[in-house]
């Protein structure tokens, strides 16, 4: 004896089929949008990565700036040696952590502005050990930068980056000569300051200047093989 | 009222204009005897209106190093006023690094987001300032680790590479990795997207107080 299906179950079951279809069909939009979005996506990536300017990511931001702090609390030194009087002691002191840490900042986020901002960050806090360093360097930067630039036409090249990293901090000595000559007075007698922070011999403070260059570019590429390894190793992505 | 009112710290901004008006100041008069006096009571100064940690901060750092200078310079020229003078200059770089010190990290980040600074600029400085000191505690790890492994000597170039350089910058990498997750996670954006800033800083009268008598103390210096 057949039993008829009650309306109110046909009605049920009719729902749970066009739920179900309507469900399946969603997740072919789904789907289908997902997948154009993520063609979209690596479409601009991928012309971003072309582009010499590039917008800076968070990742990015944070990265240089822990690159900065290391570089801080390495160069915590700086107001102490600041106060000898020897051409160049800054730089000789912290020439090395000042070239390792922007060349593995700018290994990684090869972006122009990288220098800049690493710059920046660190005159957070040192514009109050050594203003005059802090000015001088984001001068250096800028500098560094637009050369690097203007040669290689963006960090993608390592040779950019070596470029930046072994310029960068021996430029401040220049800068800072003419912050000794025309500024800084020690005794108060003209010329004392700069004879007292040149040296006796020109030929020394040469020298000091030759070893500045030799330790940053040391230091840079110290910081590219750093780099190279741990890209290697899997711990540092793009 | 609000502007009245006697709170603890001052005006990040105010600090940052403090320190560098010291640091300025006090170098290109440091060749007096006078900036002694002046310098002595900008450390007051700076004590009363709630920097004292910061203060007994760089106490022990300007005797060590001050007596150092002192002795250097008053044998290399003989003259016991130069060496005042190159003390007086550590004092004035001393002085002038106690309001940044003195001023936490996150009040002046909301000051500058306040501000309407580039929000790349306000995170990146916030991360420098404040990450010093976890660092400090990374390097004293990795270094003990060295001790515990029984890696060697310190001073040995390629110990240092491996034993210490490595570890140092995969530790960078790991904690910078994971901070820029959280930040995202937490709704950063660096597009122009509209925010608020939890805590707003104003100016108030101590504020004003505060950088009339700095300047009342300089004014005096070069006057008398």
């Amino acid at each position: 004896m057949d039993r008829e299906v009650p309306d109110k179950v046909v009605s049920a079951n009719k729902e749970v089929t066009m739920v179900e279809e309507l469900l399946v069909n969603i997740d072919d939009i789904n789907t289908e949008q997902a997948s154009s979005q993520t063609e979209y996506m690596a479409v601009a990536e991928g012309e971003d990565d072309n582009k010499v300017f590039r917008k800076f990511k968070i990742k990015d931001i944070v990265f240089l700036a822990m690159m900065s702090a290391a570089m801080l609390i390495t160069g915590a030194i700086m107001p102490l040696v600041g106060q000898i009087p020897l051409f160049g002691i800054i730089q000789l002191t912290l020439g090395l952590q000042f070239s390792i840490f922007p060349v593995i900042g700018m290994m990684k986020v090869r972006k122009p502005g990288a220098l800049m901002f690493i710059s920046l960050f660190c005159g957070a806090l040192m514009v109050f050990m050594n203003t005059v360093m802090f000015l001088c360097m984001m001068l250096c930067a800028l500098v560094a930068e637009t050369l690097a630039l203007t040669i290689f036409r963006g960090y993608k090249k390592n040779g950019a980056i070596l470029l930046a990293g072994t310029i960068y901090f021996p430029l401040t000595l220049p800068f800072l000569y003419i912050w000794y000559k025309y500024i800084y007075t020690m005794t108060g007698e003209e010329g004392q300051a700069v004879s007292a922070f040149v040296g006796s011999s020109p030929a020394l403070a040469v020298g000091i200047s030759l070893a500045v260059i030799a330790l940053c570019f040391f230091g840079s590429i110290i910081g590219m093989v750093i780099s190279k390894e741990l890209k290697k190793s899997g711990v540092m992505k793009k | 009222m609000s502007f009245l009112r006697l709170k603890k710290e001052i005006y990040p901004l105010v600090a940052i204009a403090a320190g560098l008006f010291i640091l300025l100041f006090g170098l290109i008069m440091a060749k007096t005897v006078e900036s002694s006096f002046f310098l002595l009571a900008v450390f007051v100064w700076f004590w009363i209106f709630g920097w004292k940690r910061a203060c007994l901060h760089i106490l022990p750092v300007f005797f060590v190093v001050g007596t150092v200078f002192f002795l250097i310079f008053y044998f290399a020229t003989g003259k016991a006023l130069s060496a005042l003078y190159i003390v007086n200059r550590l004092a004035a770089i001393l002085l002038g690094i106690v309001p940044g010190m003195g001023t936490r990290p996150v009040r002046m980040t909301r000051n500058l987001s306040q501000l309407r600074v580039p929000r790349s600029i306000t995170l990146g400085m916030l991360i420098a300032m404040s990450f010093p000191p976890l660092l400090a505690g990374e390097i004293r790890r990795v270094q003990e680790a060295m001790k515990t492994r029984g890696a060697g000597s310190f001073l040995s170039p390629q110990i240092f590479y491996r034993a210490f350089l490595i570890p140092f910058v995969t530790r960078l990498v790991a904690i910078s990795d994971t901070l820029a997750l959280s930040v995202e996670t937490r709704g950063f954006s660096l597009s122009k997207t509209p925010y608020t800033v939890y805590e707003k800083e104003s100016i108030a009268l101590i504020d004003i107080i505060f950088l009339f008598g700095l300047m009342a103390g300089a004014i005096l210096m070069v006057v008398l």
